[in-house]
């Protein structure tokens, strides 16, 4: 028997809204004590891919279980509702209640959480206790969103784009919660933007685009690919001559200017310097993630079917 | 916790939530009062029961605001801006959260008719039989259901912007052509044929029927209030169940 347990499962999960596929076939899987960040430019599904795996919205086919218990359409149990905590990216509680009444409030909600003053102090928010949530910073909202989530002592916890408006202080203690949590074994679901989040915090990155995982690793493998850089410019070199540079990975070219992705920028414009003194236009610039991804993704299909050839 | 607790809680924090917005008290209360004090009691011939009269179609606009507007504006901006979402995510039963809007309704529609009672008694020199004043009350009380399900229902349909307005928008004609402002008789005939679509106007002349001062046939206006109920009420259940998504 293994000491992880599996906290959440999807399996081939297919959404549609209006003959547009948004989720294509999604598989999940997360254990106990696991941070799991989902990354994807906007409008990659991460949302919905949230909303249904909460039975928030109903999906087209495909399984999910939650803590172990089936979700069937969008009716889920009491006792599932208990151990899960949720900060949704659109959360705004009742303006004109205090901090500590909304603490009060949800803490009333479940059978063993936190009592009322445990979650003031989990937000961080005591000199702020009585202070209506309408006036309160954004980052002082989300702590307070962060710590209802929390408000149930829950198992698993989704945390959509949870340090969104924190300044680094803040976001730099929420992670460091979010920490506390894996270690309490709490497996966690995570949506960002921010890059620097998803590798300090996360176990694995998967990463959404189009409604389906294009890549699913380590932040160091996620690292690795975010240093490849593109290398623009108009030459009079070859196709072969340039892909021959240093740390040339890929070329493409528009119009007479040449697109080159790198491995190893410097080099490689070091290199194209020295057999070209004629480029200009010379640009380097980072690749954009969901890019790297795609790369990879295109490059590991081209290593297997190499492996293929090869046998 | 127990879960009466949390049915005590939220409806606490929901009436403290709305006493704590003064553009929903300040009208709910003073429009109802102040119209009543001038269109009831200064207008009001010497020696007549129009203060009388006026009290029962006054406290039937008084109550109706609170009902349509806590339902209606609280739900769709608790819609827009995801708190319903994360309450529907927690533990808690649905039925508090609209017990407890019901509950706040109830409050003001009481707050209200013991205003407009004391004003019809100390400056509309409004003479009663006590069974007189507490069957209105109870029948009042029981009257802000209908117009909870209003609120209810366009608080589920509507975005948090329309909301105010449509409901403004519904509420004031309605009160108006069910003879709540003036009384009914005063209105031209086919307006008075119009009210019988309205459950305010069924409400009034229930109303009315305990001061023997309605237009008869009460037994046909308590079915009608009672059916029109009944309809609101499937709708509001068929509309919560797209919302949430169960089929």
């Amino acid at each position: 028997m293994s000491a992880l347990q599996t906290q959440l499962k999807v399996t081939g999960l297919v959404k549609r809204f209006a003959g547009k596929t948004v989720l294509a076939g999604v598989d999940l899987i997360l254990d106990a004590g696991e941070v799991l960040c989902i990354l994807g430019p906007n409008g990659a599904g991460k949302t919905t891919l949230i909303s249904a795996i909460l039975g928030l919205i109903g999906t087209d086919s495909g399984e999910i279980q939650l803590l172990g218990q089936p979700q069937k359409g969008t009716n889920r149990s009491m006792a599932l509702r208990q151990q899960c905590g949720v900060m949704m990216q659109i959360g705004s509680l009742s303006a004109n209640l205090t901090v500590a009444e909304q603490c009060d409030l949800f803490s009333s909600y479940y059978d063993n959480g936190y009592s009322a003053a445990e979650l003031v102090k989990l937000a961080g928010l005591q000199a702020q206790a009585k202070v209506r949530f309408g006036r309160l910073s954004g980052g002082q909202k989300q702590r307070l969103l962060f710590a209802l989530a929390l408000a149930g002592k829950p198992k698993l916890v989704f945390l959509d784009e949870p340090t969104l408006g924190m300044d680094v202080e803040a976001r730099r203690n929420l992670w460091q919660q979010i920490r506390q949590l894996k270690q309490q074994g709490v497996a966690v679901v995570l949506t960002t933007h921010y890059l620097e989040e998803a590798e300090q915090l996360a176990d694995r990155i998967m990463v959404l685009h189009q409604g389906r995982f294009i890549a699913n690793g380590s932040p160091q493998q996620l690292k690795e690919l975010t240093r490849y850089k593109v290398v623009q410019c108009c030459s009079s070199l070859t196709d072969a001559e340039l892909l021959a540079l240093p740390g040339a990975l890929q070329l493409s070219r528009q119009q007479g200017v040449i697109t080159l992705h790198s491995s190893h920028a410097e080099q490689t414009v070091k290199a194209l310097l020295d057999k070209d003194g004629a480029v200009s236009q010379l640009e380097v610039r980072p690749v954009a993630l969901e890019q790297a991804f795609l790369q990879l993704t295109a490059q590991s299909a081209e290593r297997s079917a190499n492996k293929e050839q090869a046998a | 916790m127990s879960s009466v607790a949390i049915y005590q809680k939220e409806a606490w924090y929901d009436l403290v939530s709305a006493w704590r917005t003064p553009g929903f008290v300040l009208p709910a209360l003073a429009f109802p009062v102040v119209f009543y004090l001038f269109f009831g009691v200064l207008f009001s011939p010497a020696g007549s029961s129009h203060a009388a009269y006026m009290l029962v179609t006054y406290s039937c606009f008084g109550i109706m605001g609170p009902a349509m507007f806590n339902f209606a504006m609280n739900i769709a901006s608790d819609r827009a801006q995801g708190w319903l979402t994360l309450k529907r995510l927690s533990p808690m039963p649905v039925s508090a959260y609209l017990l407890a809007k019901m509950a706040t309704s109830l409050v003001f529609a009481m707050l209200i008719i013991v205003l407009l009672f004391s004003v019809a008694a100390v400056f509309g020199d409004v003479r009663l039989e006590q069974g007189q004043w507490l069957g209105l009350a109870l029948l009042l009380l029981a009257g802000t259901v209908p117009f909870a399900l209003i609120g209810l229902l366009l608080g589920l349909t509507l975005s948090d912007k329309a909301a105010p307005g449509v409901v403004n928008l519904l509420y004031l004609p309605m009160a108006f052509l069910s003879g709540l402002w003036l009384p009914i008789h005063l209105l031209p005939q086919f307006l008075q044929q119009l009210a019988w679509v309205w459950p305010s106007y069924h409400l009034s002349q229930l109303g009315l029927k305990l001061l023997a001062m309605d237009q008869g046939q009460p037994l046909l206006h308590l079915v009608i209030l009672g059916l029109t109920t009944a309809v609101l009420m499937g709708l509001c259940v068929l509309v919560f169940r797209r919302y949430t998504g169960a089929k």
